[in-house]
């Protein structure tokens, strides 16, 4: 990647008692890159978030946002950075309108008509001068979600943010986080337990467990193409696979091979010429969810802090 | 931070209870104002001629004069108003009787204590609020340092318990008017040549400025108790209980010197300006001067726990 990040999380460690919650945590976020960031339970997602968005001071290390250090600067820096932690909690009490007018005086530069692009952005013009008391899940996630974009940040963070969606918003959502990353080029960093929801979203995903990060990868590069083959016998058929030079991994009763689909035709070929007997080949994807619970060794939760 | 302070006050007035308060305060103020009425009509004791009285109390500040324990500051105080009693006697001016329009006008301290008692529910809600609605987190990941937060927060506060004795000024200037019959006599004060008529009004909101001295000092202790423990229900329990019982502490130390610095006695800055005081040896300048301290000593801790807290729920 070429790009200079927006974000960039130096050495992050957090320490509360004597458990580091987060250790030398390196992370770079580029702009127009939507990122998943997965852990199991209490690995310190939910942290890392607030140290981001200065809810929680680091006990270590360095947050540096668009060049600039987020402990010289926080006003400066914070000004770029759009944020839903959890649920959004509204003031109740008031109306949307007053909410987003509320968080548009904390920012530098929102206009009333940015307020009601935004309010139009998210659908929520026919209710917005209702109590949000009176609002859905789904309509508080829309104007959470209202809120983070008012002042265009270049990075938006979101913590769990499809919870209380209807499948129809969660598609929308989605369509309109891809838009805004590609087209106004904003970095987007999404915590999420839906794997599905990532995998659809994200252009690439990082893990953490116990603090640590422990991979981070493209997703194209987790969309390799894969088949999953069922040939009898299975010997004579393994070793002529790899004789061919396909990466063989034996899965159920077949093998899974890595392959390009034009490959495909050539292989069903040889394996009737050679007389074996062909059962299945159809193309195989590795779901996020099997990557996630391999890099995470089934996805424990983490160890209690009181060890 | 004008915009900061907006959004509280828009907060503030966005909540039932902030109205229902301030219609009570409305309320209490009329009702006190209709009881004494009331009372007044009940009782139909004969008037005492004011000459015996005014005589009476001539006597006993003379007496009191004689006392030689006496500090500066209230020997001149009796000297003065012996200056004014002799005044009235020989000139034969009448005081103001407490149940004339203008002797409501003056006694305005009693809002004091209902602006005291609905300015802390506000100072303690304030920022113990924002945790309990879990808003914190939504308002502290802003562009905004959390010292101009806190500060937008205590501001606020202020405001409204000036605005609620303003409220309160205004309405017991009404009921004055609608109760009450204005009376034949003058107030009058020795300005140091001469004995001159005061105005009323002036004297009126002279007392409600010293009685805001109260309000600002409970309210910044519920204010620090709140953003410290953030809990509203404990902060408003603490601070109306120093609130009551800081006299009656007051009271048992009387005799030891230590109850000079404590903020209870000086709390109410009004017994400056009536006969009523529990401790002997102490001015208005000396008493400020505490509360200022403690205004200081409450507003620190309250930044520096705010400002150092990690935000986890």
């Amino acid at each position: 990647m070429e790009m200079k990040p927006i974000v960039e999380l130096k050495n992050l460690s957090k320490t509360i008692g004597k458990k580091k919650i987060i250790d030398n945590l390196n992370l770079s976020l580029y702009p127009g890159q939507i990122t998943g960031f997965l852990g199991p339970n209490g690995a310190g997602k939910t942290t890392t978030i607030r140290m981001m968005v200065g809810l929680m001071e680091p006990s270590g290390g360095d947050i540096v946002i668009d060049g600039k250090l987020l402990a010289d600067d926080f006003e400066v820096g914070l000004s770029k950075v759009g944020v839903i932690v959890e649920n959004p909690e509204m003031y109740k009490f008031m109306s949307g309108y007053k909410n987003l007018l509320h968080f548009a005086r904390m920012q530098e530069g929102v206009t009333k008509a940015r307020i009601e692009e935004v309010i139009n952005q998210v659908g929520m013009q026919n209710r917005i001068h209702e109590k949000v008391s009176t609002y859905s899940l789904g309509m508080r996630q829309r104007l959470g979600l209202a809120q983070a974009i008012l002042h265009r940040p270049k990075f938006l963070i979101l913590d769990e943010p499809t919870n209380g969606l209807d499948p129809a918003g969660i598609r929308e959502f989605r369509t309109y986080l891809k838009m805004i990353a590609e087209k106004e080029g904003v970095s987007i960093f999404v915590s999420s337990h839906m794997l599905s929801e990532i995998e659809l979203m994200c252009d690439r995903i990082a893990v953490i467990q116990n603090g640590k990060l422990v991979d981070i990868r493209e997703m194209s590069e987790t969309q390799e193409s894969h088949y999953y083959i069922e040939i009898f016998p299975t010997e004579t058929a393994e070793s002529m696979l790899k004789a061919e030079g396909f990466a063989v991994e034996a899965h159920n009763d077949g093998f899974i091979i890595k392959a390009e689909k034009t490959q495909i035709p050539g292989l069903v070929q040889q394996i009737t010429e050679n007389e074996m007997q062909l059962f299945a080949v159809h193309p195989h994807r590795k779901t996020l969810e099997d990557q996630f619970l391999e890099m995470t060794g089934g996805g424990q939760i983490a160890e209690a802090h009181t060890k | 931070m004008l915009r900061l302070i907006q959004n509280e006050w828009m907060k503030l007035w966005s909540k039932k209870g902030t109205w229902v308060m301030t219609g009570l305060l409305i309320l209490a103020i009329l009702g006190m104002f209709g009881l004494t009425k009331w009372v007044n009509t009940m009782n139909n004791f004969d008037e005492q001629d004011w000459k015996t009285t005014v005589q009476g109390e001539l006597t006993y500040s003379k007496e009191q004069l004689g006392n030689s324990t006496l500090v500066d500051g209230e020997r001149e105080r009796l000297e003065d108003k012996v200056k004014v009693l002799e005044y009235r006697l020989a000139n034969s001016i009448e005081p103001l009787s407490d149940t004339s329009r203008e002797g409501m006008i003056m006694s305005s301290s009693g809002i004091g204590s209902i602006a005291v008692l609905l300015t802390v529910i506000v100072a303690a809600g304030i920022v113990a609020s924002e945790f309990t609605q879990g808003t914190i987190k939504m308002l502290l990941s802003r562009p905004v340092k959390r010292w101009k937060i806190l500060t937008s927060k205590y501001v606020t506060v202020m405001l409204f318990g000036a605005l609620l004795m303003l409220v309160g000024f205004i309405v017991s200037i009404l009921g004055a008017f609608i109760f009450f019959q204005s009376g034949n006599g003058q107030e009058l004060a020795w300005n140091g040549k001469e004995i001159v008529e005061v105005s009323v009004w002036g004297k009126g909101l002279y007392m409600l400025l010293l009685s805001f001295a109260n309000v600002f000092v409970t309210a910044t202790f519920a204010f620090m108790i709140g953003s410290v423990f953030r809990s509203s229900s404990l902060a408003i329990g603490l601070s109306l209980f120093i609130y009551f019982m800081g006299s009656t502490l007051v009271m048992l130390l009387a005799k030891y010197e230590v109850v000079k610095y404590i903020v209870f006695t000086h709390m109410d800055l009004t017994i400056y300006e009536t006969d009523f005081r529990i401790v002997e040896g102490i001015t208005m300048p000396f008493s400020i001067a505490v509360l200022a301290v403690y205004i200081v000593i409450f507003l620190s801790i309250s930044y520096t726990t705010f400002i150092k807290r990690d935000i986890t729920a």
